[in-house]
């Protein structure tokens, strides 16, 4: 296996096939992650289908990148991706979030170890992910390690103990990801702890840290590149990301746990059969 | 497992000679160490405290299998699910309160429910200590035995200190080992115990009282026998030392064959050994006369062993004289 080597255009295409079946997953529900899903299509896009060196017949392959969700709960454009990569058959996606289906709202490693760690108690991914680029880089091994962590998981104490620790072991094998979408149960995320000068608070951690338009694929592909190519620290990527993205009757709405009617599904899936692929 | 070691002694030894080696051990750090020789896939995470929990041993001769975190436990317990999913088996100290319940929600996520290899190792159990409620760990054996996949080992102390870390390791899944430092060189001469998985010990055989004993209440329990052998009582006692799984068959055969049955634990009484075993009598449908010794839901300060062992009656007299007064009340 190797990294797909896809260009933009062809990732940006993945990102709007993700969005109608986040809106179509959602939709069913009525209710979800909505916002959230849209406004990271361009990130898991760009993850799945480009950067994550995976083996779709053997999830367990040692050689792989690790990939660990710490929110766990951005599932409905998780479970696309995944679907939309090969690693799980695409009619799963049918039962997300039913009794008995592995497709849990927070992700859990039921799904098996394409879940590489059963999070959504929040603020605890990093730290995983620090144990196994530490593992990895003692076994010699070239995987690469990636973390998407909310912005208002950045509240909770243990994400800088794993950040402190990070930047100390200089783990460049490295990657984290803040889906930064302003946006928590509470509300605006600055409302209830602001959190800037978000990126220098990284760097002073021993962290090389980039900013970037999260829904902008030239940019998320060249941070990405940036960071592999870093050594001698962990790179933080503070991917700016716009809830609704992709549809603008949705853009910029901030609510948490999105309700959507079938009339609005509708509109929303009309926009994006229209938009260009 | 590789048969040889060579990575770590240059050949010296094989895997063998050291896992012989750890099971001879009269301290936790000589075990683990020679435990990690015999084993590669064996990694050390720190979080400061590597004098008291004796990893300083592992650190200065295998220092790219050790990991110093800091000051940092809930982080400690991710990076070992982490190190663990890459293949390795990590031991993570601290003392008993902070790798248990300041981190609780991290080991149910990241060890416990993922069924990881992570081996928990803690320090200071129950009132032992002068650093007072901060430091006294009385309620952690119930919060780890109350995690689906957990089990839990508190050896009686030196003697079965390279036994609790073999335990440890034949269970593929996540384990709370409650230790104790002894502040004196162990005794060589005290014949070294096993510990098995599931497994209780008799360790003194008598006929009217059962002693059901764990940690260093082990030895107060044997004491406690001496002092009903001048009332002329015979009591038996277990090692409990495989607190989770529990040896429920042992439980049950004692209950029958005696007419006392007595715990004894340097922990609260709420959720231990005490509640452990009663869950069982009353599961079985086995009606005896049954006490619990040990700390009784309340908080204590800080003080020396024996202070805080008399204060909130943990000795050997304490555990004596609830069996005599058993003893002497009619069944009811």
């Amino acid at each position: 296996m190797t990294r797909n080597s896809l260009s933009i255009e062809a990732l940006e295409a993945g990102a709007l096939i993700l969005r109608r079946r986040v809106v179509r997953m959602v939709a069913k529900l009525r209710v979800g992650y909505l916002q959230q899903g849209l406004g990271a299509a361009d990130l898991f896009a760009a993850l799945y289908f480009g950067e994550l060196n995976l083996d779709e017949t053997d999830p367990d392959w040692p050689q792989r990148d690790r990939f660990i969700l710490s929110t766990a709960h951005n599932t409905a454009v998780l479970y696309a991706a995944m679907a939309e990569r090969g690693l799980i058959p695409a009619e799963m996606l049918d039962g997300y979030t039913q009794d008995g289906s592995p497709l849990e709202v927070n992700a859990s490693e039921r799904l098996g170890s394409l879940v590489e760690a059963t999070c959504g108690s929040l603020g605890q991914g990093l730290s995983v992910g620090v144990g196994m680029a530490l593992g990895l880089r003692r076994k010699g091994l070239s995987s690469r390690v990636y973390v998407v962590l909310g912005d208002g998981e950045l509240q909770e104490g243990q994400v800088w103990e794993a950040a402190l620790s990070a930047g100390g072991h200089a783990l460049d094998n490295l990657c984290m990801i803040i889906d930064r979408n302003f946006m928590q149960v509470e509300g605006h995320t600055d409302k209830v702890v602001r959190m800037d000068p978000l990126a220098d608070k990284f760097a002073a951690f021993g962290w090389n840290a980039l900013e970037i338009d999260g829904n902008s694929m030239a940019q998320i592909v060249g941070a990405l590149d940036a960071a592999r190519d870093f050594k001698g620290k962990p790179t933080l990527i503070v991917a700016n990301t716009l809830p609704g993205a992709g549809v603008a009757f949705l853009e910029g709405q901030l609510a948490h746990v999105a309700r959507i009617t079938s009339d609005d599904a509708q509109r929303a899936l009309d926009i994006l059969e229209g938009a260009a692929a | 497992m590789t048969d040889q070691s060579a990575d770590v002694m240059g050949g010296f030894k094989d895997a063998r000679t050291f896992r012989q080696e750890a099971l001879s051990a009269r301290s936790y750090g000589q075990a683990l160490l020679a435990a990690a020789k015999a084993d590669p896939r064996i990694v050390c995470l720190g979080a400061d405290l590597s004098q008291p929990t004796q990893t300083y041993l592992f650190r200065d001769e295998l220092p790219e299998r050790f990991f110093m975190l800091g000051i940092q436990e809930a982080n400690m317990v991710g990076v070992a699910g982490g190190l663990a999913r890459t293949g390795d088996i990590p031991f993570a100290h601290s003392f008993c309160v902070f790798i248990t319940r300041r981190v609780y929600d991290q080991i149910a996520m990241q060890a416990a429910y993922p069924k990881l290899p992570v081996k928990l190792v803690g320090f200071i159990p129950g009132l032992h200590t002068e650093l007072g409620v901060s430091h006294q760990a009385i309620d952690d054996i119930a919060l780890m035995r109350a995690l689906p996949n957990m089990a839990v080992i508190e050896p009686s102390g030196p003697e079965q200190i390279a036994a609790a870390v073999d335990a440890a390791l034949s269970y593929d899944g996540p384990v709370y080992l409650r230790l104790s430092i002894s502040r004196t060189k162990p005794d060589e001469t005290v014949p070294l115990i096993p510990l098995e998985l599931g497994k209780g010990l008799i360790v003194r055989r008598g006929e009217d009282i059962a002693i059901l004993a764990s940690g260093s209440m082990v030895a107060e329990a044997m004491a406690a026998a001496d002092l009903l052998d001048a009332q002329g009582l015979s009591a038996t006692v277990a090692n409990m030392a495989s607190l989770k799984p529990l040896d429920t068959g042992l439980v049950e055969q004692l209950a029958r064959n005696h007419r006392v049955l007595v715990t004894a634990e340097n922990h609260s009484i709420i959720g231990g050994l005490g509640s452990a075993v009663a869950d069982v009598l009353a599961l079985a449908g086995v009606s005896t006369k049954f006490a619990m010794v040990g700390v009784r839901d309340i908080f204590a300060e800080g003080g020396t062993t024996p202070y805080l062992m008399q204060k909130y009656g943990l000795t050997a007299q304490h555990i004596a004289d609830k069996a005599l007064e058993l003893h002497r009340r009619p069944r009811a």
